[in-house]
């Protein structure tokens, strides 16, 4: 065996999860339902020569069938990284080396966005068959491949974050679901209540569909990862609404700023003595 | 090397260690003896760096565990009373990973890593996957872990615990080594006749207070007048019985197959006389003295008071 220069979580985690079983069959699994879809649709939508740049719904197919494995599998990966140790009992003797809480949290979002990673990146040859159908472009593709990796990044991080906060993983499990069903389902029920709400209010008739362009409602729609997935894909999934903003950039900055929160919040619960900033003397 | 100050702990009201103080020289070995909840790890882990005293301070080879904590982890290793396991990681790979976790350059691993595994006489399950070792291989391939960075102090959290009688043994002869290698070590056991073979000073703590602590002989209640003996008769025991139910001396006279187990709470001098009584009575006497479970007497002696406060 030869010793390796990297970090030793990043190291120890990959051997790990590269010799599980398990890790092969997530793959295989992921490889199965993602491309299994498309060829059924292949199946269902023979390519006709004139409808060669007109369908997009395998694009729309595929792109949200990628979103929804990632809200499934990127939780699960990271929810159970410490407290895994934890119920290991192998948390306190790695708190008792010289690698630091931020280390360790950062080495286990780090492998655990590998994998999730591996994931897309493996599924990624399967929209070659949506380029069969066209009316896809390079630019749309690279923003929904940053879509992926941002929602990746959200996930993985809130996923750590539960599992650093409480002690066992399947309670960690549960918890972050809950969170990430918040931001996937209910920011958009919120968004489309606050706005029929604010038409019921609207007593003119001739303004009462300006009240999806509010500010407001623009910020609310433009954090739920389905209105701005559609946004991406030029579809839409509820009512028409115009953004004063790029949605993918403001639901960038706006998760990637709320990853690095979580990171460094779950960093500071790590600590196994929690200086607090007004008690801090040398 | 190890010094405590005011030393308490607290979860809510609950005090978990009070006022600790204790110093532990260079090169020794302390062994800290206690109940279940008496506080052993809670110091142990205070003194990792794991928990935060609620009020005193603690220092490991002079560095504050509070203010120092990075000073402090290269300075020790700790071993807790549960080995957790990596999975799919060989014994190699396990250690491997704590070196590059204590920043030893990776050139300077596999002779470390071979070294360790022969101290521990492991160096046959080097390529053997952790989780399949025996518990004993475990806890020895634990204190390999915990010397990876050729630490100082050693804090042992009941690294017998669990382990066969053989697994035992072969765990004493390591840390016997490493005493002799100028290790200072804070081990703590249930299993009280270990210690003393091993330890120069022992603690005896319960309910969170250091009720003794010293050489073994000077914590010993052998200073009290209490001694838990053992007689061993080849002849006429039914007669020793008697003898020994009459010594009013005596207290808690149990009898074996091949013997007697009590304890004495008369002087040297009382002790000397007892034996002559059994000779008299021509009991074949094929042993009398101490019993090797002595230690435990001296738990049970001293924590008797402890216990009913």
């Amino acid at each position: 065996m030869k010793s390796s220069s990297l970090n030793p979580i990043i190291v120890k985690e990959l051997r790990e999860r590269f010799r599980s079983k398990k890790t092969v069959w997530t793959l295989a699994l992921f490889l199965l339902i993602m491309g299994g879809i498309p060829l059924g649709f292949l199946i269902v939508n023979p390519i006709k020569a004139g409808s060669l740049g007109q369908n997009k719904d395998l694009f729309v197919i595929s792109a949200a069938l990628h979103y929804a494995m990632i809200c499934f599998v990127a939780p699960a990966l990271t929810a159970g990284a410490v407290s895994g140790e934890r119920e290991r009992q192998t948390l306190n003797i790695l708190l008792t080396t010289q690698l630091s809480p931020r280390t360790i949290i950062w080495s286990k979002l780090f492998t655990s966005l590998a994998f999730t990673s591996l994931l897309v990146i493996a599924s990624m040859p399967l929209y070659s068959i949506v380029m069969l159908y066209g009316s896809v472009s390079p630019e749309q593709l690279l923003t929904l491949a940053l879509f992926f990796g941002v929602n990746i990044m959200f996930l993985g991080s809130l996923g750590l974050f539960c599992s650093t906060w409480i002690k066992r993983t399947a309670v960690s499990t549960i918890i972050a679901y809950g969170i990430a069903f918040f931001f996937v389902v209910v920011t958009g029920l919120l968004f489309l209540f606050l706005g029929e709400i604010l038409i019921q209010l609207t007593p003119d008739r001739s303004l009462q569909q300006e009240v999806w362009g509010r500010p407001e409602l623009q910020y609310l729609a433009g954090i739920n990862p389905v209105i701005v997935l559609f946004a991406i894909l030029g579809e839409t999934v509820l009512p028409t609404i115009r953004f004063d903003f790029t949605p993918w950039l403001f639901f960038s900055c706006f998760y990637l700023v709320l990853s690095i929160l979580l990171v460094l919040w779950s960093a500071y619960l790590l600590r196994p003595i929690r200086r607090k900033w007004w008690s801090w003397k040398k | 090397m190890i010094e405590t100050i005011h030393l308490s702990k607290s979860y809510g009201k609950v005090q978990a260690l009070i006022d600790l103080q204790l110093r532990i020289e260079q090169g020794k070995v302390f062994g800290f003896i206690g109940p279940n909840g008496a506080g052993k790890s809670t110091t142990m882990m205070i003194l990792s760096t794991l928990l935060e005293p609620t009020e005193g301070e603690a220092f490991v080879c002079g560095y504050d565990v509070r203010k120092e904590p990075a000073e402090v982890r290269q300075s020790l290793g700790y071993m807790p009373d549960f080995f957790g396991v990596y999975d799919n990681l060989t014994a190699v790979e396990y250690l491997d990973f704590y070196a590059g976790a204590f920043k030893i350059a990776p050139h300077k691993r596999s002779s470390l890593i071979a070294d360790l595994l022969e101290l521990v006489n492991l160096s046959d399950k080097a390529e053997a996957y952790v989780d399949s070792l025996s518990r004993g291989m475990q806890q020895r391939l634990s204190l390999a872990r915990c010397l990876i960075h050729d630490p100082q102090v050693l804090i042992l959290d009941e690294p017998a615990s669990g382990l066969d009688p053989r697994a035992r043994i072969e765990l004493r002869e390591i840390l016997k080594q490493l005493r002799c290698m100028g290790k200072t070590i804070l081990i703590s056991s249930h299993i009280l006749p270990e210690l003393a073979e091993l330890c120069d000073d022992i603690g005896i703590i319960e309910k969170g207070r250091l009720i003794a602590c010293g050489g073994l002989d000077e914590v010993s209640i052998r200073a009290r007048g209490v001694t838990l003996m053992m007689v061993k008769t080849l002849r006429n025991h039914h007669r020793a019985a008697l003898i020994l139910a009459e010594n009013m001396f005596v207290e808690d006279l149990e009898e074996n197959m091949d013997g007697f187990r009590f304890r004495f709470i008369g002087s040297d001098h009382q002790k000397a006389e007892l034996l002559q009584k059994l000779i008299e009575a021509e009991v074949a006497v094929s042993y009398f003295g101490e019993s090797s479970e002595n230690l435990e007497a001296v738990f049970l002696a001293i924590t008797e008071g402890v216990a009913g406060r």
